[in-house]
């Protein structure tokens, strides 16, 4: 009972000291840019988060804040799932068929270390300035660290595991299904995680060069129109956005790998 | 299953291992032959790191000898096969499974419905003494629990043969000897073939009815013992000292 109270204490002291930096950069900012020669470059927090609230039912160029939340996820989730699908596959099947390593490892070490935002030009030249090209780069920024992780999983399989399972019957598809695959997942999903964080940036730029909708849209435009509440609006939507992901990941890989985890 | 007296459902003949290493040719194991009887536990005991558990993945088919053949039940062994199974020294749970994934796994591999095989899986759950833990992972259980789910695994599957490779090697003194009467109590219940690697003479001679001492690098045997005291046995009983006496003298003289 003791041990219980002392914990529930450290966690309201934890919640009581994030507010409290989270109070103290409100006012700093508060006081920063009332009264001072800042206010005319950045709008105080009362005008950024009234205006961020208003956003919700107002609408910035075509969309809401929430629609244009809508468009810039979308366009990540079709193109991360296609990268997770075709990464964790390439990624398995390299780290365990040798003959797959030897086909496919070559050409991935070439594509592997270029970011994702070189890719701009020439995706605008290929797939114009369409859908295409942002799936296609989000695509790019997000199967490189799926592949590698699942790809490292894969070969670091306890081979006594391997073993076990053959003797107990298991024939080469099922050691794959059964044992590659799920021994694999703690590192398919660390580069899950990674890549969520990737395809997020990487949609942003795409629609900072060339949109008329989405998050990035809403920051460019703010820019054009030097309009700095609407960019700031933008920047906390991206945030939000984004802790909500990594949020959301979290608790799928809590649930999934409950397996794999100490203690209760 | 084979009535014929002269049948052994293990027939090792000339096991040899060599490897090569950038020093020239290493033999880890010379010239093993061994023949067991069907429902006999034979205990390979032998000092050092040197050649145990190569020469028992040999017989298993999860390594592959120099020279020489195991036949298992009348066929020659080529590689892995679930009519032979193994419980190892790291133990090799599937950690992602639950201690009934891990026990139903060979007989989900091998193509049994679903509803045979939680029935058989879960009497032996139960012959290992772990009803109530079917749902938990392995991560959450003790070191004895574990190699109880083992040792339920590889019997699930019901193999002509099992091959324990030091299986309590890595458990704590106390819960080695809970172990050993739990895997006595287990073989009273549902008797196998088993060949049960180990070093430690106490365990050897608790659970043996025919105990091979090896001869350390390379591996081969040096002496033979036929236990036929009672059992349950008493470790600290007259006979049961003295062979443990000799034995270990015997042992102290290979090395």
């Amino acid at each position: 009972m003791n041990t219980r109270n002392s914990a529930s204490a450290v966690t309201i002291f934890r919640i009581l000291a994030g507010l409290f930096s989270i109070g103290c950069f409100i006012a700093l900012w508060h006081f920063g840019t009332n009264g001072t020669a800042l206010g005319k470059l950045l709008p105080g927090p009362s005008v950024v988060l009234g205006k961020f609230v208003a956003s919700f039912t107002t609408k910035i160029g075509k969309y809401t804040i929430l629609g244009h939340a809508m468009w810039s996820l979308s366009r990540v989730m079709v193109a991360y799932t296609a990268a997770a699908v075709i990464g964790i596959g390439l990624g398995l099947a390299m780290g365990w068929y040798r003959t797959a390593e030897a086909i496919f490892r070559p050409f991935y070490e070439m594509i592997r270390p270029i970011p994702p935002i070189a890719w701009i030009p020439i995706a605008i030249i290929w797939f114009g300035l369409g859908e295409s090209a942002k799936y296609f780069l989000i695509f790019l920024s997000a199967f490189a660290s799926i592949t590698l992780n699942s790809f490292d999983g894969a070969r670091s399989v306890d081979r006594v595991l391997v073993g076990a399972a053959k003797m107990l019957g298991a024939n080469d598809r099922q050691l794959f299904t059964s044992i590659v695959l799920p021994a694999s997942t703690p590192y398919i999903f660390a580069g899950l995680q990674v890549a969520l964080s990737t395809s997020w940036a990487t949609v942003l730029a795409a629609e900072m060069v060339r949109s008329s909708e989405g998050v990035g849209w809403v920051i460019v435009s703010g820019m054009e129109m030097n309009n700095t509440t609407q960019i700031l609006v933008g920047i906390i939507a991206i945030g939000l956005i984004g802790f909500m992901l990594a949020t959301i990941m979290r608790e799928v890989e809590a649930k999934l790998l409950a397996w794999n985890r100490q203690g209760t | 299953m084979n009535s014929n007296e002269s049948f052994f459902i293990i027939d090792c003949e000339g096991l040899t291992k060599t490897f090569e290493t950038p020093n020239g040719e290493f033999e880890v194991v010379a010239d093993f032959s061994l023949k067991a009887r069907s429902n006999e536990f034979v205990v390979l005991f032998g000092p050092g790191q040197c050649g145990k558990t190569t020469l028992l993945n040999m017989m298993s088919g999860l390594e592959t000898a120099s020279t020489g053949s195991v036949v298992v039940n009348g066929k020659a062994v080529s590689g892995p096969g679930p009519e032979r199974g193994v419980v190892f020294q790291s133990i090799a749970l599937f950690p992602w499974l639950t201690v009934m994934g891990n026990v139903e796994y060979g007989l989900k591999m091998r193509g049994v419905g679903k509803q045979e095989r939680r029935g058989r899986a879960q009497r032996y759950i139960e012959l290992v003494g772990l009803q109530g833990f079917e749902d938990a992972f392995p991560v959450k259980l003790s070191g004895g629990m574990k190699q109880r789910v083992g040792i339920a695994r590889a019997y699930c599957n019901e193999p002509a043969v099992l091959f324990m490779d030091e299986p309590f090697g890595a458990l704590d003194a106390q819960t080695r000897y809970l172990m050993q009467e739990e895997l006595q109590r287990i073989m009273s219940v549902e008797k196998r073939t088993t060949v049960f690697v180990t070093n430690n003479i106490e365990e050897a001679l608790y659970l043996a009815d025919r105990i091979v001492v090896l001869a350390n690098c390379p591996t081969r045997i040096k002496a033979e013992y036929v236990i036929d005291l009672p059992r349950p046995r008493d470790y600290v009983d007259s006979r049961f000292l003295a062979l443990r006496q000799e034995i270990s003298g015997m042992l102290d003289r290979a090395l």
